[in-house]
């Protein structure tokens, strides 16, 4: 058993509190999930990344963000995670080499070349073995840790009891996926999209032909008629939020949240969310109460409807998305705030998507509770009066009479 | 080079041995997929009847950690027995048998992973001692990583293509959902918009889908005479094409006029009327988004 806890002024404490690793697709997710509390980010390069359709991040941008990071004390962790093929041999050592000069914290890799080669070049950086090896075992992880890797992103197919068998055998890093979109298939191990559609999954084209409706035939026999329940392997987005504390207590030593695609209200709303429940949880574990309080609000930001991935068992029907798509309308995301003038109880903000007045808004906050108002006059930058805000990015004052500060967002009740 | 072929019948030991099929790659409980499950016991005896034959067992799955005991025993039993190699792609296996000192030929076969000569060369400092490459890069290169690379591979070169696999059991939860009721046997999913059919089905590890077409090389020998083996997948095959499929191979194989004899065996192959395809082997996939736009474009525009 890892060593999680400790007795502190009579009081059990987590003393080996897991990272909290989060996702961003460009500079301005990548910053709000700092601000918004994780302890390092995941990001991809415009180089050997998966997720081509991500905005990914320029060697100058990589640079910002560690130095906004280094602010925080947060960590940036970059995906060199591609299947490489002949013709992506070529740059590698160079862009190693900038990466580390620039002072990123890990790379996460998936080939084996690209994992001796930062070794071979005595880098500072860790090397941390992605998911996309698809890594089930201690075994396997054993392997890897001789290779002189420092982590290893698990399987999303390892459950609880697997986990906890894995981290009584191993000393290594071991980073989990608590929250998230789950590949259909063994990462690494899909073609479906390269053959579909040509596009290679394992080098960032992935079309997601897992989630298309297909027809199911029994030799020649058309099985799912125009009115049947289309075959589909889709599966909901997993959410661990209700293990948290059992995760922390076997030792992980980092917590993942999947998407480099998702939006930045999604980001801010996850990383808040899983933020707030392992430190409540960490100062307290023995007299932590699990409240429905923590998945509400990550329903607000849920893309589709959640499960438990494979933390118990075998996905069943109930973790599985059939016929309708069983997707979960987000709450609407209307307002990044600027900043707040106290004095005239006048926030400015920046539009996200359309408000008008009369709408009843919650902010939420990486350091304080949710609050909710309606909204009651909105002027533009020339401080002329509007009833609704419908230019994206707009700069908008609103009147609030609660206090709000500055990067916490706003999203629209809609129900 | 040598014709590799992935046992579905021990009966049939004797006509692949007889057409100078030396090779097999054999199934067991614990292999991802494989067109027949052999025991020890069988292959046991199929090593000491075929003394001059190269067996490798197929643990090719992606274990669990609750798994790996067992794995590991069942490793060593197959230590007790003149088996050849073991093929792979969790590397936990390889792990196993590097503690234990096993000194079975390790084949790297990840379906999806060997696509450079780089990693396969790095990988040969760590264990692995031979390699099947991926069938998802095209033919040159594919031919690239054998010139440059030190240790013997494989190149798929006939039958249906693996295409996914699932730890999740994708059909019974759809039969469920969808209260149907139909034969496990036999069934395909077909894309609805470019119409690709695949088989998929269910073993007891996990969800499998493969294409329905089956990958050919039968003509392609003047290209790919320098791979060291040529693999013959039989899954889904019956009896009849299993052995057919093995002869043909092995006449091309073997005749010295193949630029003469090509044809016929070419027009045999017609015969069975099976789907046949060129997977990947001439065709490139695209990742960039620039290129996959581009692709969409020229696809939309080739529709009007």
């Amino acid at each position: 058993m890892r060593n999680v806890s400790q007795i502190i002024d009579g009081k059990r404490k987590i003393i080996k509190k897991p990272e909290l690793l989060a996702p961003a697709g460009n500079l301005e997710k990548l910053k709000i999930a700092i601000i918004y509390g994780a302890d390092a980010v995941f990001i991809g390069g415009k180089e050997f990344s998966l997720r081509s359709q991500a905005s990914n991040f320029t060697l100058e941008d990589i640079k910002e963000a560690v130095e906004f990071a280094n602010q925080y004390n947060a960590k940036i962790h970059v995906t060199c995670n591609i299947i490489l093929h002949q013709d992506n041999l070529k740059g590698i050592e160079e862009y190693l080499q900038a990466l580390d000069d620039i002072g990123v914290s890990a790379i996460i890799v998936a080939d084996p070349y690209i994992m001796m080669l930062a070794k071979k070049m005595n880098l500072k950086l860790e090397v941390h073995v992605s998911t996309q090896l698809s890594t089930l075992n201690s075994k396997a992880i054993k392997f890897y840790h001789d290779m002189g890797m420092e982590r290893v992103v698990l399987g999303r197919e390892v459950t609880y009891e697997n986990l906890k068998s894995i981290l009584n055998e191993t000393d290594m890093d071991i980073e989990y996926f608590i929250h998230g979109a789950m590949c259909i298939h063994y990462s690494g191990r899909c073609m479906l999209s390269n053959y579909l559609v040509r596009r290679d999954a394992n080098r960032g084209g992935c079309s997601q032909s897992c989630r298309w409706y297909y027809d199911l035939y029994e030799n020649d026999t058309l099985l799912t008629n125009e009115n049947d329940m289309p075959f589909t392997m889709s599966s909901k987005d997993m959410a661990l939020v209700n293990h948290i504390g059992e995760l922390i207590e076997l030792g992980v030593d980092s917590f993942k949240i999947e998407g480099r695609m998702k939006s930045l209200h999604y980001i801010a709303t996850v990383v808040s969310t899983y933020r707030k429940l392992i430190d409540a949880y960490c100062e307290d574990p023995d007299h932590f109460v699990k409240d429905e309080s923590y998945m509400n609000e990550l329903i607000k930001a849920a893309n589709r409807a959640l499960c438990h991935g494979f933390f118990y068992n075998n996905p069943g029907i109930n973790e599985q998305l059939y016929n309708i798509r069983d997707e979960h309308p987000t709450q609407e995301f209307v307002m990044r705030v600027i900043d707040y003038d106290e004095k005239n109880h006048m926030a400015t903000i920046e539009q996200r998507n359309y408000f008008k007045v009369g709408d009843k808004i919650e902010i939420f906050s990486p350091n304080h509770s949710n609050l909710f108002f309606a909204v009651k006059k909105i002027y533009n930058e020339d401080k002329e009066e509007v009833d609704v805000a419908n230019h994206p990015m707009e700069i908008l004052y609103i009147e609030c009479d609660q206090t709000v500060e500055t990067n916490d967002m706003g999203r629209k009740v809609i129900r | 080079m040598e014709l590799v072929i992935s046992l579905n019948n021990k009966n049939r030991l004797y006509d692949y041995h007889d057409m100078g099929i030396h090779y097999y790659i054999i199934g067991t409980i614990y292999s991802f997929y494989t067109p027949h499950i052999f025991d020890i016991d069988e292959i046991k005896d199929m090593v000491l009847s075929y003394p001059d034959c190269h067996f490798y067992v197929s643990m090719n799955a992606l274990y669990e950690q609750d798994e790996i005991d067992v794995i590991e025993s069942y490793i060593e039993e197959l230590s007790h027995i003149s088996i050849s190699g073991l093929l792979f792609q969790d590397f936990g296996i390889l792990q196993i048998v590097k503690d234990k000192g096993y000194t079975f030929d390790m084949m790297y076969a990840p379906e999806t992973l060997n696509t450079n000569t780089q990693s396969l060369n790095t990988l040969s400092h760590l264990g692995i001692t031979s390699a099947f490459l991926s069938h998802v890069i095209p033919l040159e290169e594919q031919l690239q990583i054998k010139q440059e690379t030190s240790i013997p591979l494989m190149m798929f070169a006939h039958g249906v293509e693996y295409m996914a696999a699932s730890k999740r059991k994708l059909i019974s939860n759809y039969k469920k959902a969808s209260q149907k009721d139909f034969n496990d046997e036999n069934l395909m999913i077909q894309d609805r918009t470019s119409k690709k059919k695949m088989h998929i089905f269910e073993n007891d590890r996990n969800t499998l889908i493969f294409s329905e077409e089956r990958l050919y090389t039968l003509d392609l020998f003047n290209q790919i005479r320098d791979m060291d083996y040529l693999y013959i997948e039989t899954l889904f095959m019956d009896d009849y094409e299993a052995v057919e499929i093995a002869s043909l191979y092995s006449d091309a194989l073997n005749s010295p006029l193949y630029d003469r004899d090509v044809k016929a065996l070419l027009a045999l192959l017609y015969q069975m009327n099976k789907p046949l395809s060129r997977g990947f082997l001439f065709d490139n996939t695209v990742y960039k988004l620039e290129d996959v736009r581009k692709m969409d474009n020229e696809k939309r525009e080739s529709n009007h």
